[in-house]
C-alpha cells in the first residue's frame, strides 16, 4: 500500500518537474519566435518573459498544491482516485498550456487612457506560423511604430474559443481588435454589434453588408492565383498542372483555385489538364496536416504534372516540401507570403509565390481609422506574385516579360480571371 | 469418457484412409480461400486499371501504400497491445511524441553527425520515447489498476501539450532518402510500388510479416494472445503475466514510434498536432482487421486506398461530390464491415481488465 503512495508522489513530482522545464524552454522559444517577427521590438520581448515566469509560477502552484492533495487524501485514496489525479494534473498542464500562450503576448493588464491599444486574435494556429496568423501579426506590430500602439495577440487554441478572445481584449478596452481568417467571421461581427466603439479589421472576411465598426481587409485571390497560373502554365512541359489545396469551406481557397485554373487555360491553351485537390477534412485539419499535402503533391507529381500549386497554410507548405525533393524537376508556386523567405526546405522548387499582401493591408487599415475616415465595408488589399528569387535564371525571359505584362492587366480588371466572389 | 472414444475414433479413421487427406497446401487454401480470392481479385484489378490508364494506376497504387504506412505501424501497435490485455487508445499520443522527438534530435543532431546517422538517432529516439510512453500506459494499468481509456487520453492531452509547448518554429530536418532498388525500381508499376520508398515504408511491411510470424508461431506470441484471453490460466501455467505487458507495451510503443517517425518521413517536417486523428484511425484498422497483423495490413491498405481514390477522383474531376464525401467513406465501410462481420471480429477477451495473480 504504502508503496503506491510512494509511487504516486514521484509521479507528482515528476510531472512538476516537466511543467517548470516546460516554463523555461517555451521561454526560449517564444523570445526566438519574438526576434524572428520582429527586430526592433526590445519591449515586447520583455513582456514575453514577464509573461512566461508568472505562468510558469502558477505551474509550480498546480503542482505543489497537487502533491498536497495527495498527502492528504492518501489515507482514504483508493485506485479511482489515484487515476483521477493523474488526470487532474495532465488537466492542469494543459491549462498551463493555454494561459502560457494567452500571456505571451505581454499586457497584463488592460488598455490605458490615450493609448491606441490594437489586439490581434489568430485563427487556430499559432503567431509564428509563416503564414497569414504571422503576416497580419507583422501589420500589427508596424503599428507599434506608425501609432505607437499598444500590440498583443491572442492564439487561439481551438476554433470554439473565437469569441472568447475576442471579448477578452474588449473586456481590456481594445481600440482595435484584427481578427485573422475567414473562420472568425462570424464571431467578429456579433462583438463588433454588441461593441460599436471598437474597430475591428477581419482578415480574409468577406463583408455582406456594410457594418460602421468592421473593416473586412479582402484579397482578390483569384487573380493572384490567376497570375500564378498563367507563370504555371508557362513553365509546364508534361502539359499536366498540380494544386493541393486546403478547404473548399473557405472562399479564398475556392478563389486561389479558380482564378490559377483560368490563368493556366489563359497562357497555355494546350496545358488542359489542371489537377486540384481539397483536403478531405474540416476546417480544424485542412490547413495543418503538411502529410496529407506532401502525400498529395506526389500523387499529382505520379500523375505527370511537373509545376504544384500548394495553398493551403502548412498543408500547402508539406505539398511545397515534397515537391522540392525532386530538386528541381518540379516547380512548385507558393501562396499568401513569399515563401522562399518563410520555407527555405522548399527553395529547391519555388518559382515564386501568389502573394497577398497583408501587412500594408492592415497598416493601411489602421491608419486610415487613426485619421479619423475608419473604412467599413470591404477593403481590398493588394495581391501579386513574388520575387523569383534564384529562379530568376531558370524561367526564361520571355515567360518573365509575359508575367509583367499580364500583372496590371490582371490586378485592373483588364484581363477577367472569370471568377466571382460568392458565385 | 466417452468423449474421450468419440475423438480417438476418427483419429484412426484418417488413419485408414490417408490417401483422402488433402495436403496442408490445400487445407490451408481452403481455410483461407476468402484472402487468395482478395488477392487475385485485386491484382487482376489493378492489372487492368493498369492497362486502362498507367499513370493514374500508378500515382493511386503508389498513393496507397504511402498513405498506408503509418497506419500499418499504429495498428500493429494498438495490437500489440491488445493482443496482450491492454487497450491503447494513447497511439495517438505516441505517435505525435515520437514524431516530435524524432524530429527535434534529428534536427539538433544533424550538425554534429551526418544526416544519415541524424535520422537513424531520430528514429531510435521516436522509438524510445513512444515505448516509454507504452510503458507508462502499462505500469497505470497494471500498478494503478487505472480505467486504461482513461490512461490513454492522458498520454494523448500531455503529448498535444507537451509537443506544442517545445516546439520550436522553423527548425529543418534532413529529408529522409527513399531507398530505391536499382534496376528493379524500373519495373513498370512495381518498381514504383514496391522498390521506391522510404525505409519506414519497408519497415512497415517488413513489421507485418515479422509478428504474424512471431505472433502465431513462437513461444512469446503463444503467451501474448494467452494473457489477452484468459490471463488467469496463463498465470497458472507459469506465464509472468504482467511482466509480458509491460514488455509488450514497450514493444508496441517502438512500433508507435516508428509510426510517429513515418509521419516525418512523408511530411518531411513536425507541426503541432500533426498526427491528425492518425493514431485513432489505426483503432479502427485494427479492429477491421480483426486482430490479426495480415488483416491490419489489408484494412490499412483499404484506408490507403480510399484516401489515394478521393484525391484521384478529385483530380478528375469525375464526380462533382465533395471531397469530404471520400473522406468519409473508410469509416463508413468500417461501420459497414463491423456490422456485418463483427460477429466474428472478437477482441481479445481479457482487454481492458486488468490482472492479479492469485
Amino acid at each position: 500500500m504504502k508503496n503506491r503512495w510512494m509511487m504516486l508522489l514521484v509521479v507528482l513530482a515528476t510531472f512538476g518537474l516537466i511543467a517548470a522545464a516546460c516554463g523555461d524552454s517555451s521561454g526560449d522559444g517564444d523570445t526566438a519566435a519574438g526576434d524572428e517577427t520582429s527586430d526592433d521590438d526590445g519591449s515586447g520581448a520583455g513582456d514575453d518573459g514577464d509573461g512566461d515566469d508568472e505562468a510558469m509560477a502558477e505551474d509550480d502552484g498546480e503542482a505543489d498544491s497537487h502533491s498536497d492533495d495527495g498527502d492528504d487524501e492518501a489515507m482514504a485514496e483508493d485506485d479511482d482516485e489515484a487515476m483521477a489525479e493523474d488526470d487532474d494534473e495532465a488537466m492542469a498542464e494543459d491549462e498551463g498550456d493555454e494561459a502560457m500562450a494567452e500571456d505571451d503576448g505581454g499586457s497584463e493588464e488592460g488598455c490605458a487612457g490615450d493609448l491606441v491599444c490594437v489586439g490581434l486574435v489568430t485563427d487556430v494556429g499559432k503567431v509564428d506560423d509563416k503564414s497569414f496568423n504571422q503576416s497580419a501579426w507583422e501589420g500589427v506590430q508596424l503599428l507599434e511604430g506608425e501609432l505607437g500602439a499598444q500590440v498583443d495577440f491572442i492564439e487561439t487554441q481551438d476554433s470554439t474559443d473565437y469569441a472568447t478572445n475576442i471579448q477578452s481584449y474588449i473586456d481590456q478596452d481594445y481600440d482595435v481588435i484584427v481578427t485573422v481568417g475567414f473562420s472568425l467571421g462570424e464571431a467578429t461581427l456579433e462583438a463588433a454589434g454588441a461593441n460599436p466603439d471598437t474597430y475591428f479589421i477581419g482578415v480574409d472576411q468577406f463583408q455582406g453588408a456594410e457594418v460602421a465598426n468592421v473593416a473586412g481587409l479582402i484579397f482578390p485571390e483569384d487573380q493572384a492565383g490567376f497570375l500564378a497560373g498563367a507563370l504555371a502554365g508557362r513553365l509546364t512541359e508534361t502539359g499536366v498542372v498540380g494544386q493541393v489545396l486546403g478547404t473548399d469551406l473557405v472562399p479564398p481557397v475556392v478563389a486561389f483555385k479558380e482564378g490559377f485554373d483560368a490563368g493556366v487555360a489563359f497562357a497555355n491553351p494546350d496545358a488542359d489538364d489542371v489537377i486540384a485537390t481539397y483536403h478531405p477534412g474540416g476546417l480544424d485539419v485542412a490547413f495543418t496536416d503538411p502529410d496529407w499535402g506532401a502525400t498529395t503533391a506526389r500523387q499529382a507529381i505520379d500523375n505527370g504534372a511537373d509545376v504544384i500549386f500548394g495553398a493551403g497554410g502548412l498543408t500547402g507548405n508539406g505539398a511545397l516540401q515534397e515537391v522540392a525533393k525532386d530538386g528541381g524537376d518540379v516547380f512548385c508556386i507558393g501562396v499568401d507570403t513569399d515563401q522562399w523567405e518563410t520555407v527555405p526546405e522548399a527553395q529547391p522548387c519555388l518559382v515564386t509565390s501568389a502573394m497577398k499582401l497583408i501587412t500594408p493591408g492592415i497598416v493601411d487599415i489602421a491608419n486610415e481609422w487613426n485619421g479619423g475616415a475608419a473604412p467599413a465595408g470591404n477593403f481590398v488589399g493588394d495581391v501579386g506574385l513574388a520575387d523569383y528569387h534564384d529562379f530568376a535564371s531558370v524561367v526564361d525571359q520571355e515567360t518573365q516579360d509575359f508575367i509583367a505584362d499580364l500583372t496590371p492587366q490582371v490586378l485592373s480588371g483588364e484581363v477577367s480571371t472569370g471568377y466571382t466572389p460568392g458565385g | 469418457m466417452g468423449r474421450l472414444v468419440a475423438t480417438a475414433t476418427p483419429d484412426t479413421d484418417i488413419g485408414t484412409t490417408r490417401r483422402a487427406e488433402p495436403s496442408a497446401m490445400v487445407r490451408w487454401a481452403t481455410r483461407n480461400w476468402l484472402t487468395i480470392l482478395a488477392i487475385v481479385a485485386v491484382i487482376i484489378g489493378t492489372y487492368f486499371a493498369y492497362q486502362w490508364d498507367s499513370r493514374q494506376t500508378t500515382a493511386v497504387a503508389a498513393g496507397t501504400i504511402r498513405q498506408a504506412t503509418p497506419l500499418i505501424l499504429a495498428g500493429m501497435c494498438g495490437l500489440v497491445g491488445e493482443r496482450s490485455g491492454i487497450i491503447n487508445i494513447g497511439i495517438e499520443g505516441q505517435m505525435l511524441l515520437a514524431a516530435f522527438c524524432g524530429f527535434m534530435v534529428t534536427s539538433y543532431s544533424v550538425d554534429a553527425l551526418t544526416s544519415g546517422p541524424a535520422l537513424a538517432a531520430g528514429i531510435i529516439a521516436a522509438m524510445a520515447v513512444a515505448a516509454v510512453a507504452g510503458l507508462f500506459l502499462a505500469w497505470t494499468a497494471i500498478r494503478l489498476k487505472m480505467d486504461q481509456i482513461i490512461a490513454g487520453t492522458v498520454i494523448n492531452i500531455f503529448a498535444i501539450g507537451a509537443t506544442s509547448f517545445f516546439f520550436v518554429q522553423g527548425r529543418t530536418m534532413p529529408k529522409v532518402p527513399n531507398w530505391t532498388v536499382s534496376s528493379l525500381e524500373e519495373i513498370p508499376l512495381i518498381g514504383r510500388l514496391f522498390f521506391d520508398h522510404g525505409p519506414l515504408t519497408y519497415a512497415a511491411f517488413a513489421v507485418v510479416a515479422l509478428f504474424h510470424v512471431t505472433m502465431f508461431h513462437t513461444r512469446w506470441g503463444l503467451r501474448t494472445r494467452a494473457i489477452g484471453e484468459h490471463p488467469g490460466a496463463a498465470d497458472t501455467v507459469g506465464v509472468k503475466v504482467l511482466r509480458l505487458r509491460y514488455v509488450n507495451l514497450a514493444i508496441g510503443g517502438a512500433l508507435a514510434g516508428l509510426a510517429g517517425f513515418s509521419l516525418l518521413q512523408s511530411a518531411g517536417v513536425f507541426n503541432r498536432g500533426m498526427t491528425n486523428g492518425k493514431g485513432f484511425i489505426a483503432l479502427a484498422v485494427m479492429i477491421f482487421g480483426r486482430w490479426r497483423p495480415m488483416g491490419v495490413l489489408a484494412a490499412a491498405l483499404i484506408f490507403g486506398f480510399f484516401n489515394a481514390m478521393q484525391s484521384q477522383l478529385q483530380f478528375k474531376q469525375a464526380f462533382d461530390i465533395p471531397p469530404q464525401f471520400f473522406g468519409m467513406i473508410p469509416f463508413v465501410l468500417t461501420i459497414a464491415v463491423l456490422a456485418i462481420a463483427g460477429v466474428r471480429a472478437r477482441p481479445p477477451a481479457a482487454v481492458g481488465q486488468p490482472f492479479e495473480s492469485e
